[in-house]
């Protein structure tokens, strides 16, 4: 960000005034998790009091979803089938942008653009015939049925952030290495993805939140815990009986999975904000 | 840099085959296990239903409950795409009704082999047997049964109303703290309602094959005038239109009204959580829609099938036949309340203690209507429901001709309701 | 051409093979056997009875009334989400841009949102907004069924979709915020120009390619709306997406046939919307697109 921010030479009223806004927003966009973490924490006979905060502190829907055999199992499936989905991603995506960046062939603007039509591709369209073809293939339900649409479905995001941080670098130090006698892959592995590997994370982030953030395919292609992830264990959470609604397990099932993503994510904003406007503007 | 990019590609396919190679590791020794596919209940009826049986194989087979999801349509969602996908380790379904025609239809369970299907026909009530069976043959074991009694309030009123008429004029005359609790929701058990109401005034859905339209004229409009007298009636709750079960259930027990169609389920409740209401808590059969004719009822409750992809079938069979017998039926309605499928249960003291209505529960089911018995069950019920809500807007001169043309988009596949 | 270059084109295509080979396999392949799909009588309920059927199941859905309706309740709450969160995501860009004191807790904070999985998102504002669980209704001081009703679960989707989404649009604004030269606005304010006519006349023609993209792919997005939708309705009282729609036909149904056609039908949605923005605005929109998902 560059430029002296405006507000040192506003008013009083002016200064009072985004002060007040930036209270605003902080608070609004930490309503939710503030009030699932309340409503997690409420005794089992409080759900129902409909207040904000709780009355009194109790754990046991923490304990509960936490000896539940479909929570602990969802969240490893999410971790291993994120991790992997996005090793992949990642990896393939960082060859094909060395390439586009680095490489005169042709074809390279059209993998870019392929890459963007894939990334505003509705995953409803195919959910039908993967599984259809999952079935036959004995894919469905299973770990590697939902790692190849992940990977597929982040490449674009992948290729388009690690080559606008290729963008950036001084290719001299290549030329450089390459005049010094070393070949094409040593210079890359010694010298270029070490100034790469920033923005190689950033993008990591991205594909493993997208990864774990997925709904659809999850719920279409799994159905046990053999591969269930945390979104789609949330979302069919069994009760304890037919009409009831486990809220307390759900709310707080869902500060679980979300407080480690969100430390994640705040701990490397700066990245996952170059990361999320890369390419975006700069083009 | 082209050799080891390649060995790199390589390591992640392999990488990733090896992954689904490690999946499901072998079974353990000891006896098969039956996976039984079902949803939770709350007493644990189940489980030591599952654990009776498995004692009594003496080893032959172990029972494991697997619960589905809490809601009906999710159950089913879940089910049919693992049973789609061929899925090896469902050997047991708790199935709702509804599922039969479907499930059969599709192969994904297996019919009861006959002199099986013979030993669980025998003493079991008509309406339960039925919705286990799909063109004559046995399909799903009728386990529990369930289905919808008239529940009044005998301190406003001194006797209950035999028909629909009587009743909405009985409601009216009484006024405050009379009002009529149904199902009026978008939803299938709005079909339900409509099915019962249809059955009674003497008409069915679908004619016998279960493949063309039958929704004849006069008892259809007979079923949405009642709908429609029932909806436009002071008597009838304010919020109709957003009621399902448990809310009519909820409302009943505040004590603001009169009558409630309703299952069984209501009575353990009120006893429990308003016994101020249960205390007056009357029941009787269904209100008939003419005074000629006995109401029918829609049916209800859990069959057993045998999936079709599961590794032991002949075990699988020999514990569902197990789990439908005499001792599990009573463990089950003496824990859970579930009402049993046996005919001569009903006569029993210790039943009776449970279900004080089991003499009208029992009639009303050996004549119950079935749901239509077709595959495409699920598409029709939301066509009905779809065309009937909310019903305060219906107009039964047109709506029989838009209902049979739902019906009939639903049956071709057509719709995408 | 020399054998450097030869060289260099084979490397390039050889590093770019297996990424675009992987984007192929769960897009071209799949779409193509939609189509192929569509074309047919392909109910699992019914495996014996396949056949194909030319063109009856596009006829069946473009003749629906059910898949009119999902189109409009897509239309709706995409027009609505996203231009709410155009508009407060551009307060919240100026705020991070402007805001000296806290402008690091409004990016932190807004970061919050993005990484919430939206599953849990709308869970969470579907029990904030439900009559027994929630403190919506208490605040209020009303007793109403949000949910329940058409009107207002579309209040509570589209109040969901742009708490989600807000914090990504403003970071694309912010990133164009950052390229209008902050002496271009001191001039103008020395001249006398009023805080809209600075914004009206200078920021906002320096942003508009930001703004382009985060329209773009924000239409895009949430045209597809599913997750919200299903967790919080699950389509009833007339709140279907086509996305929705074509996964009750999909997976609940198992009625491949007419499930991919509404699938076809709703990629040829997708497709004329960027058609239309790059009608609208040239393909340098497209060029200025990358890096989103």
């Amino acid at each position: 960000m560059s430029g002296t921010p405006v507000e040192t030479q506003g008013s009083l009223s002016e200064r009072l005034f985004w002060r007040f806004t930036v209270l605003v927003l902080v608070l609004y966009a930490l309503l939710p998790v503030a009030w699932l973490t309340s409503l997690s924490l409420k005794p089992s006979g409080d759900l129902t009091d409909r207040h904000f905060f709780p009355r009194a502190i109790s754990l046991e829907h923490y304990a509960a979803v936490l000896t539940d055999p479909q929570f602990p199992a969802a969240l490893g499936n999410s971790l291993g089938i994120g991790l992997i989905a996005t090793g992949i991603s990642v990896a393939l995506a960082t060859l094909a942008a060395y390439a586009i960046v680095r490489l005169r062939f042709p074809g390279r603007r059209a993998v870019l653009i392929g890459a963007l039509a894939v990334a505003m591709f509705p995953p409803i369209a195919v959910i039908g015939p993967l599984f259809d073809l999952w079935r036959l293939l004995g894919l469905f339900d299973t770990w590697l049925g939902l790692i190849l649409p992940y990977i597929s479905l982040t490449l674009p995001l992948a290729i388009w952030t690690i080559a606008a941080f290729f963008r950036e670098i001084p290719w001299e130090l290549e030329q450089a290495a390459r005049v010094d006698g070393a070949t094409r892959m040593q210079a890359f592995r010694l010298v270029i993805l070490p100034l790469v590997a920033p923005g190689v994370f950033a993008s990591a982030i991205l594909v493993f939140i997208f990864a774990w953030n997925d709904f659809l395919f999850a719920a279409a292609l799994t159905s046990t815990t053999d591969s269930r992830t945390v979104p789609v264990a949330i979302a069919f959470f069994t009760g304890s009986s037919r009409f009831d609604q486990p809220t307390g397990s759900i709310a707080a099932a869902s500060v679980l999975v979300t407080l480690p993503v969100v430390a994640l994510v705040l701990a490397f904003q700066r990245r996952i904000v170059a990361g999320l406007t890369a390419g975006a503007v700069k083009g | 840099m082209p050799v080891p990019s390649a060995r790199i590609y390589l390591i992640l396919i392999l990488l990733a085959l090896s992954l689904q190679g490690c999946r499901r590791a072998s079974e353990a020794e000891g006896p098969p296990t039956l996976g039984w596919y079902v949803f939770k209940e709350q007493s644990g009826a189940f489980e030591q239903a599952a654990e009776y049986c498995s004692n009594r194989s003496q080893g032959r087979y172990r029972l494991e409950l697997e619960y589905l999801p809490t809601d009906a349509d999710l159950q089913r969602e879940l089910l049919v795409r693992r049973l789609a996908a061929g899925d090896r380790d469902i050997d047991l379904i708790g199935m709702d009704v509804i599922w039969t025609a479907e499930f059969a239809e599709a192969g994904w369970i297996l019919p009861w082999p006959d002199d099986r299907a013979d030993r669980v026909r025998e003493e079991r009530i008509a309406g339960p047997l039925a919705s286990g069976s799909y063109q004559g043959r046995l399909w799903a074991a009728p386990f529990t049964t369930n289905t919808q009694l008239l529940w009044y309030r005998t301190d406003r009123v001194s006797a209950p109303p035999p028909t629909w008429d009587a009743m909405i004029d009985a409601a009216e005359s009484i006024g405050r703290g009379g009002l009529i609790q149904a199902q009026g929701e978008r939803y299938e058990g709005l079909t339900v309602f409509f099915v019962s109401l249809l059955a009674s005034a003497g008409g069915s859905v679908l004619d016998e094959s279960g493949r063309r339209v039958s929704l004849e004229t006069a008892p259809t409009r007979r079923a949405l005038e009642v709908m429609r007298r029932l909806a436009r009636s002071p008597a009838s709750d304010p919020s109709l239109a957003s009621r399902r079960e448990d809310q009519c259930r909820l409302a009943f027990e505040s004590g603001n009204s009169a009558f409630m169609l309703n299952y069984t389920y209501v009575w353990p409740s009120a006893r429990a959580n308003a016994p101020e209401v249960a205390e007056h808590m009357g029941w009787a059969r269904w209100p008939g829609v003419d005074p000629s004719r006995a109401s029918r009822v829609t049916v209800g409750g859990i069959n057993l099938g045998v999936g079709a992809h599961g590794r032991h079938p002949d075990l699988a069979f020999e514990a569902a036949e197990c789990l439908v017998s005499e001792e599990n039926q009573r463990l089950a309605a003496r824990l859970g309340g579930l009402p049993p499928t046996l005919s001569a249960l009903y006569d029993d003291p210790e039943i009776r203690d449970v279900f004080p209505f089991a003499e009208v529960l029992r009639a009303t089911l050996a004549d119950a209507v079935q749901r239509p018995r077709t595959p495409l069950y699920s598409d029709i019920s939301i066509a009905i429901s779809r065309t009937l809500h909310p019903l305060n807007e219906i107009d039964p001169e047109r709506d029989v001709e838009r209902l049979r043309q739902a019906v009939r988009r639903a049956l071709n596949s057509e719709g995408l309701l | 051409m020399s054998r450097f270059d030869r060289d260099e084109r084979r490397l390039g295509w050889l590093l770019c093979a297996p990424a675009v080979l992987a984007m192929l396999l769960v897009t071209a392949y799949p779409i193509g056997y939609a189509v192929w799909l569509s074309l047919h009588r392909y109910d699992l309920r019914f495996p014996d009875r396949q056949s194909f059927v030319g063109l009856a199941n596009y006829a069946s859905v473009l003749t629906s009334e059910v898949w009119w309706r999902s189109v409009f309740n897509t239309l709706l709450v995409t027009a609505g989400s996203v231009a709410v969160e155009l508009l407060l995501g551009f307060v919240l860009a100026l705020v991070m841009h402007r805001a000296l004191v806290g402008r690091i807790a409004v990016r932190t904070a807004s970061l919050v949102p993005y990484a919430i999985i939206t599953v849990v998102a709308a869970l969470g504002w579907r029990f904030a907004f439900d009559p027994t669980t929630g403190f919506v209704n208490a605040l209020l001081g009303i007793d109403q069924a949000w949910l329940s009703e058409r009107w207002s679960a579309f209040f509570v989707i589209v109040a969901t979709e742009i708490w989600k989404t807000t914090p990504f649009v403003a970071l694309l604004l912010l990133a164009g915020l950052t390229l209008v030269p902050p002496d271009l606005i001191r001039a103008a304010r020395v001249d006398g120009a009023t805080a809209w006519q600075r914004l009206r006349y200078i920021t906002l023609p320096l942003m508009k390619p930001a703004i382009l993209v985060a329209l773009l792919f924000r239409t895009l997005d949430a045209f597809r709306i599913f997750d919200t939708i299903y967790v919080q309705t699950h389509g009833a009282q007339d709140t279907e997406s086509v996305s929705i729609l074509a996964y009750q036909a999909l997976i609940a149904r198992l009625n491949l046939g007419l499930g991919s056609a509404v699938s076809v039908l709703i990629f040829i949605g997708t497709l004329l919307i960027a058609l239309f923005y790059v009608r609208l605005f040239g393909s340098g929109v497209l060029g200025r697109a990358g890096g989103r998902r």
